[in-house]
C-alpha cells in the first residue's frame, strides 16, 4: 500500500509522517506513536474509549482515518497536562472517585475537555448528553458527571 | 470507634493519577521487542468433529512465524474441579460452540496473521447441535461430552428439613417459574494476552485477570512446566465483574505461540471475541415453590433451576450454587430444597458473574410480592418478616456473625419515601424493593488464604508484597490504606508489589468478594507483625512498654504522652544497624469448613462473613413505547465497615447500573441457534450516563467480628438487590408480575396488552407456569 504524507500536530508537536491510506488515527496514535492512553474498546465508534480532540472537537479515532487528520491539531489524554500540571478535569476525576478500572477514562476526559472548550457554560443536562456517547461499565456514571460538573462550575465562577 | 488515620476515610485512589494521564498500561498497550501479532481461528460450527487441520498453505504466508493447533497442546482437560475437567484448550477432537478456538497464528503484523488464518483449511464433520437446555436433557439429544450423560454437567442437590411437610403446614403455597436469557460482562477492556519466554524457559505473561495465582497453576499444568516458571505479571485491568478469574484459552494459545516462535506474542480480542469467546452469564429457568404462614413468614421453599451452561464447565459449576446461597443467606426458611442443574448446550461457556442468576434472585423477590399481595402484606413487611438476623445459621449451616439486613430494609424504605409511595403512586408509576446477601468467598482449598510480606526501608517507606489483584474496584488503594494505617506511615510511603506470581505469595484472587476480607486481612497481619518489631525496638529507646506505643504519621508515640516520640525511620535505621531486617509476613485464612463441597457436601461454614443489602427503585413506564424511566434508586448495604466511603459509593452506583439498569431493563443475549446476534455494544445495550437515575447510597456498618476493621463486602450484593428492586418496580408500575428477564419494552407492551385484553397467556415451551392469572408469557 502506498504511504501518504501526513502533516499533523499531536499534543502541540508538529509531525511529518507517512502513513498507509487505510491506517486509522487510532492505529497511528497507539501503534506508530506509542500514545497508548487512547483506548480501543469496540473498534466501531460505540464505546467512546478512543476519543481524541481534533482541533478542539471530540472525534472517534477508530472511525477516523489518519489522513483525514492531515493539517489538524490532535490532543490525546497524554496532552491534557500542561507544564507538568494535570488538567483540572483530570484532578477532578481523581478527587471525585470518577476512575475505577480506568479503561474508559481517557475517552471520558477528552469528551469532557471538548465540552469545556466548546461550551464552558454547559449545564448538567448538556454534560450528561456530552458524556452519553461513552460507555463506562464500572462507575454507573454518577461520579464522572459530578467530576465534570465541578470543573464546568468552576469555570463559570471565573467569569 | 478507634481513631483511624486512613481507614474509614474517603480518599482518592492511589491508582487514579496514572489512569487519568493515560500512563497506566493495559495489556493491549504492551509493546515488546520483536513482538508478534497473534490471531485465533475460530469454529464456524456449533458442534463438529475436527477431521483435519491443514496449515501448510498458511505457513507459506510471508511474515508467519508460528501456527498452533490441537496437535500442539498436551492432551489434558481443564476444569475448576476434578469432576468438571472437560475443556482442552485448542481441542483436537471436536468443537462445541461457534467461536471455539481451533488454531492460532503469530505473524509480524496483523495483515499477515489474518492472511494466514484465512489459509488454514479445517475439515469438519458436522454434528447435530443442541441449543435449548431442556432439549439437551432429552435422551435423544446429542452428547457434548461422552462422560456427562444427559448433558448434565453438574447437579447440586440440597435438602434441609422436610419441604413437603412444610408445604402441608403452610397457610398459602404458590409455585412460579422465572426465566432469564444469558447476560455478559462487557468489561471496558476487551480481553488481551501478551506472552514471552526468556532464555531459561520462564514464561512471562500479562492479561486482565481476577487472580494471577488462579491463572498460573492451570497454565503450569497445561504447558507442563513448573509453577515457578510461570510469571503472571501485574498490569492494569479493565474490569472483571466475576469473569477473568480462570485460565482462558487465549492464555495458553499466546504462550504456545510465543514458545514456538521464540518471540513475544500479543493477542488482542475484538469486542465480539470478548463476548463469544471469554465467558457469559447463564440463562436460567427457575421454578420456585414457596409456602408461608399467614403473617408472610416462609416455612418451606423448593427451587429447581436449570442453567444453560454452554459448551464447557469453566467456573459455571460454582454458579449453580451461588444464587441459592444468596437466597438462603438473605432470607430465613424452615425447610428448603434445591435442585440446580447445569446443562451443556452448543453455546459459549458460562461462568460466575456479578448478578448471579437474575431469574432466581428476581424470582424469589417477585414471588414474595405475589404472596404479599395475596396476604395483604406490603413488600417491606414481607421482607422484614423473613430477613436474616445476626447470630443465626443459614439452612446449610453457616453461622452469620454480623448482619444488618433489617436495618438496610428500613433505612432504604425510609430514604425512598416508601410509605408515602407504596400503593399511592399514579398508574404506570411503580416502586419495588429487593434484598440480597453475598458471601465473602467460599472454601477454596489450597488457594483459600492469602499471605503478604512487608519490608521497611531505611527512610521509613514500606514495600508491600501481596497476591491481591486490582481489576478496577480499588484493591490497590485498599492495601495501601491498610498498610499505612497499621505502620503509622503515610499512604505515599507505601509501594506495592502485587499480583505478580514470580514474587507474590498465593492469594485467592479478586472474585467472590474476598480481596479485602482475606487479602487485605493478610496485609493487616503482616503490617502488625512489622509494627511489633518497630515497637520492640522503640520501647527500649523510650523506656516504655510495647503496649504503650502507637505509630502515626511517621512517628512512634507513647500513648497519653504525645511529646515522647521518635521518628519511625530512626527506629528502622537503628534496627538495620544491628544487622537485622525490618520485615515480616502475615497471612489470613478464613474460618471456613474445609469439608464443605459444592455437590457432595454443601454444608458447613461457607465463608468468614456475609454482607447484606437492600435496594428500592422507583420507575415510570411509557404505555406507548414500553420504555421504563427510572426516577430514583436507593441502595443500603451492610458493608461491615466502610474502609473508603468514596470507593464504596462508586461500587454502589456501578452495581445499580450493571445489576438494575442494565441487568433488568436491557441486557440479554439474543440467539439464532448457536450464534449470538448481539455480541457488541452496538446491539447489547449497557447503560449510558443519560439512562441513569438519581441514586441515594446508604452505608450501614455492622462491624463484623472477623473482618479487617469489621469490613465485609461491597461489590456484588447491591448489583443483585438492584436487579430485584428494578424487577419489582416495573411489575408494580404495570400491575403485572413480570417473570422473564430482562424487561425489555416489547415484553412490557405485551404484558400491558394482555392485561387489557385479560387473555390467558400462552406458555413458553419448557417453562411450567401454574395458576398465574397475572403471568405473562416468557418470550
Amino acid at each position: 500500500m502506498n504511504k501518504q504524507p501526513l502533516e499533523i500536530t499531536i499534543n502541540g508537536e508538529s509531525c511529518s509522517l507517512a502513513v498507509d491510506s487505510n491506517r486509522t488515527l487510532l492505529e497511528l496514535l497507539r501503534e506508530d506513536l506509542d500514545l497508548t492512553g487512547t483506548k480501543e474498546g469496540c473498534g466501531e465508534g460505540v464505546c467512546g474509549g478512543c476519543t481524541v480532540l481534533m482541533d478542539g472537537k471530540p472525534v472517534r479515532s477508530c472511525l477516523t482515518l489518519a489522513v483525514e487528520a492531515s493539517g489538524t491539531h490532535i490532543t490525546t489524554v497524554e496532552g491534557l497536562a500542561q507544564n507538568g500540571e494535570i488538567d483540572p478535569l483530570q484532578q477532578s476525576f481523581i478527587d471525585h472517585g470518577a476512575v475505577q478500572c480506568g479503561f474508559c477514562t481517557s475517552g471520558m476526559l477528552m469528551a469532557a475537555k471538548g465540552l469545556a472548550l466548546n461550551n464552558p457554560h454547559a449545564g448538567k443536562i448538556e454534560i450528561i448528553n456530552a458524556m452519553s456517547g461513552h460507555i463506562c461499565r464500572c462507575t454507573g456514571y454518577t461520579k464522572i458527571i459530578e467530576a465534570v460538573e465541578a470543573v464546568v462550575d468552576r469555570s463559570k465562577e471565573k467569569r | 470507634m478507634p481513631n483511624y488515620a486512613f481507614v474509614g476515610n474517603s480518599m482518592p485512589r492511589v491508582d487514579s493519577r496514572a489512569k487519568v494521564t493515560g500512563e497506566a498500561l493495559f495489556t493491549a498497550d504492551i509493546k515488546l521487542p520483536k513482538m508478534l501479532v497473534g490471531r485465533i481461528l475460530r469454529s464456524p460450527h456449533p458442534h463438529a468433529r475436527i477431521v483435519n487441520v491443514d496449515i501448510s498453505e498458511a505457513l507459506r504466508v510471508p511474515g508467519v512465524k508460528a501456527i498452533v493447533t490441537g496437535q500442539d497442546v498436551l492432551q489434558r482437560k481443564w476444569g475448576v474441579f476434578s469432576y468438571t475437567q472437560d475443556q482442552q484448550f485448542l481441542p483436537s477432537d471436536k468443537v462445541r460452540f461457534i467461536g471455539e478456538e481451533v488454531a492460532a497464528v503469530a505473524a509480524v503484523d496483523e495483515d499477515s496473521a489474518q492472511r494466514a488464518i484465512d489459509c488454514i483449511r479445517v475439515d469438519y464433520e458436522i454434528l447435530e447441535a443442541v441449543f435449548d437446555p431442556m432439549e439437551s436433557l432429552s435422551p435423544t439429544a446429542p452428547l457434548l461430552h461422552d462422560n456427562f450423560p444427559q448433558n448434565i454437567n453438574v447437579h447440586v442437590p440440597i435438602n434441609v428439613g422436610d419441604v413437603e411437610k412444610g408445604f402441608t403446614e403452610s397457610y398459602y403455597v404458590r409455585e412460579d417459574t422465572f426465566t432469564a436469557s444469558e447476560d455478559s460482562y462487557f468489561q471496558g477492556e476487551p480481553y488481551a494476552v501478551a506472552a514471552r519466554f526468556d532464555m531459561d524457559n520462564n514464561l512471562e505473561i500479562w492479561m486482565p485477570n481476577a487472580g494471577p495465582h488462579m491463572k498460573a497453576k492451570p497454565l503450569s499444568n497445561a504447558l507442563g512446566i513448573p509453577l515457578n516458571k510461570i510469571r503472571v505479571r501485574k498490569i492494569t485491568i479493565g474490569g472483571a465483574f466475576g469473569g477473568r478469574s480462570e485460565i482462558a484459552p487465549a492464555d495458553l494459545i499466546c504462550a504456545l505461540l510465543a514458545r514456538k516462535s521464540g518471540r513475544p506474542v500479543k493477542i488482542v480480542y475484538t469486542r465480539e471475541e470478548n463476548s463469544i469467546a471469554t465467558r457469559q452469564g447463564h440463562a436460567l429457568i427457575t421454578t420456585i415453590k414457596t409456602g408461608v404462614r399467614e403473617d408472610g413468614r416462609v416455612i418451606a421453599r423448593d427451587v429447581t433451576c436449570y442453567m444453560d451452561g454452554g459448551a464447557y464447565s469453566s467456573t459455571g459449576p460454582i454458579a449453580v450454587s451461588v444464587p441459592f446461597l444468596c437466597m438462603e443467606q438473605a432470607y430465613k426458611m424452615e425447610h428448603v430444597r434445591y435442585n440446580g442443574y447445569r446443562i451443556y448446550t452448543n453455546k459459549p461457556p458460562r461462568g460466575m458473574i456479578r448478578i448471579h442468576g437474575r431469574a432466581f434472585a428476581c424470582g424469589v423477590d417477585t414471588q414474595l410480592d405475589m404472596i404479599g399481595e395475596y396476604l395483604g402484606i406490603d413488600p417491606v413487611t414481607m421482607r422484614l418478616v423473613n430477613a436474616r438476623e445476626p447470630g443465626e445459621f443459614t439452612n446449610t449451616k453457616s453461622h452469620v456473625a454480623s448482619c444488618a439486613m433489617k436495618e438496610t430494609i428500613t433505612k432504604a424504605a425510609e430514604k425512598s419515601g416508601w410509605n408515602d409511595k407504596w400503593g399511592k403512586l399514579p398508574p404506570l408509576h411503580g416502586i419495588g424493593i429487593g434484598c440480597n446477601s453475598v458471601q465473602t468467598g467460599f472454601p477454596m482449598g489450597i488457594r483459600g488464604g492469602s499471605q503478604a510480606i512487608i519490608k521497611l526501608n531505611e527512610d521509613g517507606g514500606a514495600t508491600v508484597i501481596s497476591g491481591v489483584v486490582d481489576n478496577g474496584q480499588g484493591n490497590d488503594n485498599m492495601l495501601v490504606q491498610i498498610a499505612a494505617e497499621e505502620l503509622g506511615i503515610r499512604t505515599e510511603d507505601v509501594q506495592l508489589v502485587t499480583a505478580d506470581t514470580e514474587v507474590t505469595p498465593s492469594d485467592p484472587g479478586a472474585y467472590s468478594q474476598v480481596s479485602t476480607f482475606i487479602g487485605g486481612h493478610a496485609v493487616k497481619n503482616a503490617a502488625e507483625n512489622v509494627r511489633r518489631q518497630l515497637f520492640e525496638a522503640a520501647s527500649k529507646i523510650l523506656n516504655v512498654k510495647v503496649d504503650d506505643l502507637i505509630a502515626r504519621d511517621r512517628m512512634i508515640y507513647v500513648k497519653d504522652s504525645p511529646d515522647t516520640s521518635i521518628p519511625l525511620k530512626k527506629v528502622v535505621r537503628m534496627i538495620l544497624a544491628q544487622g537485622k531486617s525490618v520485615s515480616g509476613q502475615g497471612d489470613y485464612w478464613p474460618k471456613v469448613d474445609p469439608k464443605r463441597e459444592w455437590v457432595k457436601n454443601p454444608f458447613g461454614q461457607m465463608c468468614g462473613a456475609f454482607s447484606f443489602g437492600t435496594t428500592v427503585a422507583e420507575v415510570e413506564v411509557d404505555p406507548e413505547t414500553g420504555k421504563v424511566t427510572v426516577l430514583e434508586v436507593t441502595a443500603a448495604q451492610d458493608v461491615g465497615f466502610a474502609l473508603n466511603p468514596l470507593v464504596l459509593e462508586g461500587q454502589f452506583q456501578g452495581s445499580i447500573a450493571m445489576g438494575g439498569q442494565g441487568g433488568i431493563l436491557t441486557e440479554g443475549h439474543v440467539w439464532d441457534g448457536g450464534s449470538v446476534l448481539n455480541p457488541t455494544q452496538l446491539e447489547y445495550k449497557v447503560p449510558l450516563a443519560c439512562d441513569m437515575p438519581k441514586i441515594n447510597t446508604i452505608i450501614i456498618e455492622s462491624n463484623d467480628p472477623e473482618g479487617p476493621y469489621g469490613s465485609k463486602e461491597s461489590g456484588m450484593s447491591i448489583a443483585m438487590s438492584a436487579a430485584q428492586a428494578y424487577a419489582a418496580a416495573v411489575s408494580n408500575a404495570i400491575g403485572v408480575y413480570m417473570t422473564d428477564f430482562p424487561l425489555t419494552p416489547d415484553k412490557i407492551l405485551e404484558a400491558l396488552q394482555n392485561k387489557v385484553e385479560g387473555e390467558t397467556p400462552n406458555q413458553d415451551e419448557g417453562v411450567m407456569e401454574k395458576g398465574l392469572e397475572l403471568m405473562v408469557p416468557a418470550v
